[in-house]
């Protein structure tokens, strides 16, 4: 039984820096397994819309611009997307990819949290 | 006339993490009675699972508990695994058991800070949620994410361990192991902190099989029930784990005991490490599951997880129950709060270690059906598990 | 005119104001350097209490709203009021008759009495229970705190914080009395109701204690009042015990060094239950202020 068992850490904390991180003057590097941003990846897509039909929040469209060619849009909702990963399980010819620098993703208005991939003309033909 | 004179704790109330409403009537600073309402942060998960698939419903359960995410996940894959008749390989199960015990870790650190800021020791809640951010940053390191891991597929795991990843989980379980020791003595040999936990909230051998406590608190008064060795899942028959108990049945039980699993997590990991099989990690699940109903049992930090699963054959579940540990031993707080002072309330309530987002699920009776007998009920749970092959 | 510079601004008025807010920093800061972690930047406490006069304050239904305004200008003018006895920043005090030690000792009672009084005010049940644990805190440590103080009071043979400061330079008492010191110590922690003995404001308890529904002008007079308490409180101890305060740099370097010893008692401990603090202080706080007492007689009468 004795008073302040805690009195190492508490004597040599006067020595050590605080660990506190203060974020943003200091940020630590990602970890390459972070699920951030999902990109998409044009070339493997093949249409087969298994990333729609998994997403647990609906954050992922994809739009058919010509079947034929494998021409295809996408809508990502950023702010919907829970960073699961499980879309990036399911695309089996691994079209879609999450990106494990890209985490800072917060933003004062609502334009960024929706985000296009494709071919522009292909997305302005679909947005019209 | 009596006075009776009630303070509330909660919904909003800085002992509370998360909003419960417990109605303390006291006389003085002695508690004479205690009522609890729960509810507060129902959200329809039971139901919103039936309009999802099987691989969104992963992760909507997930989030049912942000401290037993992989918990929920684990006990969901092993059920639906189960009705769609696929094992899982054995490289999945030992890194679902891996993670699932760093999860443990993780969850019984925090506890212990958040139980030492109710006793008003706000050091070692410091110092313990600064030890936490080692095994939040191993977990990122391994899935991705600090909380809410999704390392589970159906069918499998996500993620591989290769030995970058097993470098620095052991390195940062090495430095948790000693702060571990550190906290163990402090917690059973500091004089004001024992004034607060040591005879507590006795909790005896036969109140806590009276009133079906699981877990670590059921533990804390020598009742032997953990699932991983009743029933174990996943890879606990390969790597398993010892049950760890202690007598005295009041708060001081329930730390010592929380802590001496997290050493028995430490050597269930660097076991699962050395001794980890080769193999794929995913099986092929189909997307339409079998009809039939199952049941799946894992055991969540915090005790006994308890799913039901029911499919009808399409790619939605009828309907999934979740029963939760807190939920068995939130009666106990009930019924020990009388007769202690008002100070000891948070104290008895943290050391169940209530998770109230876990907790608030909602039972619907209808009227009629056919009403059964114990002895009808003991009956039918005798056949199924000697049909179980 | 000199007169009322000493009042208002230096060595009672604002220089206690801004003082307490600076020794509340630097409790804060010492605290967190010690749990390992940051601590707030130089101006919190000032940004605190601007940011507390700025805010509305509103008045529960239902209380006496004449002591709800009226109670936390009366905590903060005790504390003021004490202010002017003891040798702040080192200089003279500036005021100074006999028996200004009682006086001050009360007028910082008045100051607990007040906030235990503006919990029992309201009808909120967190208040309440808060107000009776403040005012039990207060009847427990009073006692042997009062004691201790006037331990170096009998040695010096005068009750006057002047003379009591000026025959401390010669002798420290800190070691002729050892006992007084620790209980005195403790007393002070007991006064400024911090851990172990803050079950008065108990957060994970009963929300904020006895001032649970103050917001506003009114928190910020009593938080204010609690930080001259603690300027003051040191004040005292360290110029009894540490061998006087004659000038502004043993001021601050004996009343910080104190601090420091304040802070890391606090760091150490958890929060004892208000029937455990009772039981610790009638027993041994008590008793040991007692048994040093009646060494102190023996010894005068041994001398004499």
């Amino acid at each position: 039984m004795k008073i302040g068992a805690m009195l190492g850490d508490v004597f040599g904390s006067l020595f050590r820096r605080p660990a506190t991180r203060q974020y943003p003057f200091e940020r630590r590097k990602a970890p390459e397994r972070l699920r951030g941003k999902l990109h998409w990846d044009a070339e493997k897509c093949t249409g087969c819309l298994l990333c729609v039909k998994d997403c647990p929040a609906n954050a992922i469209e994809v739009f058919m611009v010509d079947k034929a060619t494998k021409r295809f849009a996408v809508r990502y909702h950023l702010d919907r997307c829970t960073y699961c990963a499980q879309c990036v399980v399911s695309c089996r010819p691994g079209a879609l990819q999450m990106s494990s620098d890209e985490w800072e993703l917060a933003a004062t208005c609502k334009e960024p949290f929706t985000v296009y991939y494709g071919d522009d003309a292909d997305v302005e033909y679909l947005m019209a | 006339m009596p006075d009776k004179f009630i303070i509330p704790i909660g919904p909003q109330h800085p002992a509370l993490k998360e909003p419960g409403h417990f109605e303390f009537t006291v006389d003085g600073e002695v508690v004479t009675g205690a009522s609890v309402r729960l509810g507060y942060v129902h959200r329809g998960i039971e139901k919103a699972t039936e309009s999802r698939n099987w691989n969104q419903n992963l992760y909507l359960l997930e989030r049912i508990c942000g401290i037993c995410s992989h918990t929920h996940a684990m006990a969901y894959c092993l059920g639906v695994e189960k009705l769609a008749g696929v094992v899982a390989p054995p490289r999945a199960q030992a890194i679902r058991t891996l993670v699932g015990e760093l999860e443990r870790i993780h969850s019984h650190l925090l506890w212990l800070g958040v139980a030492a800021h109710e006793a008003g020791f706000d050091t070692l809640f410091m110092y313990s949620w600064r030890d936490r951010e080692t095994v939040m940053d191993v977990l990122e390191g391994l899935t991705g994410n600090r909380v809410n891991y999704s390392a589970n597929v159906l069918g499998g795991v996500k993620v591989d361990i290769n030995g970058q990843q097993s470098d620095s989980i052991r390195k940062g379980l090495d430095f948790l192991e000693e702060r571990t020791r550190h906290y163990l003595e402090v917690v059973t040999t500091d004089t004001v902190f024992l004034q607060r936990t040591r005879g507590i909230g006795v909790t005896t051998n036969e109140q806590a099989e009276r009133l079906g406590l699981v877990g670590p608190t059921a533990r804390a008064s020598s009742v032997v029930r953990d699932i991983r060795i009743d029933a174990p899942y996943a890879a606990y028959a390969e790597y398993p784990v010892s049950v760890v108990t202690e007598a005295a049945g009041d708060l001081e039980a329930r730390f010592i005991v929380r802590i001496k699993e997290l050493f028995e997590s430490y050597r269930v990991i660097r076991e699962i490490l050395d001794k980890l099989p080769e193999g794929e990690l995913q099986a092929r699940v189909p997307r339409r599951i079998k009809a039939g109903e199952t049941i799946s049992r894992v055991e969540a930090p915090r005790g006994e997880l308890f799913y039901f699963i029911k499919s009808n054959g399409t790619d939605t579940p009828d309907r999934i129950k979740v029963r939760t540990p807190t939920m068995c031993n939130m009666a106990s707080v009930l019924a020990l709060a009388v007769g202690h002072q008002l100070a000891d309330m948070p104290m008895i309530l943290v050391g169940v270690d209530p998770c109230f987002s876990c907790n608030d699920r909602s039972v619907v009776i209808n009227g009629g059906g056919d009403c059964w007998t114990w002895e009808q009920l003991r009956q039918y749970g005798i056949d199924y598990y000697r049909r179980k092959p | 005119m000199n007169a009322i510079a000493a009042l208002l601004i230096f060595p009672g008025g604002l220089f206690v104001l801004f003082g307490g807010m600076a020794y509340e920093w630097a409790d804060r800061k010492l605290v967190a350097r010690l749990q390992n972690r940051l601590g707030p930047r130089w101006f919190q406490p000032l940004a605190d209490t601007v940011k507390l006069l700025a805010k509305e304050e509103v008045i529960p239904s239902g209380v006496n709203s004449f002591l709800f305004l009226g109670l936390p200008v009366a905590a903060l003018a005790g504390a003021l009021t004490a202010a002017l006895y003891v040798p702040l920043a080192g200089l003279a005090p500036s005021y100074s008759f006999p028996g200004d030690l009682i006086v001050t000792l009360y007028a910082l009672s008045l100051l607990t009495l007040c906030t235990g009084l503006a919990g029992a005010n309201t009808s909120d049940r967190f208040s309440l229970v808060g107000a009776t644990r403040t005012l039990t805190q207060l009847f427990s440590y009073e006692a042997p705190f009062l004691l201790a103080l006037l331990g170096p009071a009998m040695a010096t043979g005068s009750w006057q914080i002047n003379q009591i400061n000026q025959y401390a330079a010669q002798h420290w008492l800190l070691v002729a009395q050892p006992v007084g010191f620790v209980v005195a110590l403790i007393g002070l922690m007991g006064k400024l109701e911090l851990p172990p003995f803050d079950a008065p404001e108990a957060e994970t308890e009963i929300v904020a204690g006895a001032l649970t529904e103050y917001s506003g002008r009114g928190l910020a007079l009593f938080r204010l009042g609690k930080n001259a308490e603690l300027m003051i409180g040191l004040t005292l101890v360290a110029s009894f015990y540490f061998g006087g305060i004659a000038n502004p740099l043993e001021f601050f370097g004996k009343t910080l060094g104190l601090l420091l010893g304040l802070s890391a008692l606090q760091t150490l401990m958890a929060r004892l239950r208000i029937d455990q603090t009772v039981g610790l202080w009638w027993r041994y706080g008590a008793l040991l202020v007692l048994a040093q007492w009646l060494l102190l007689i023996l010894a005068q009468g041994v001398m004499a």
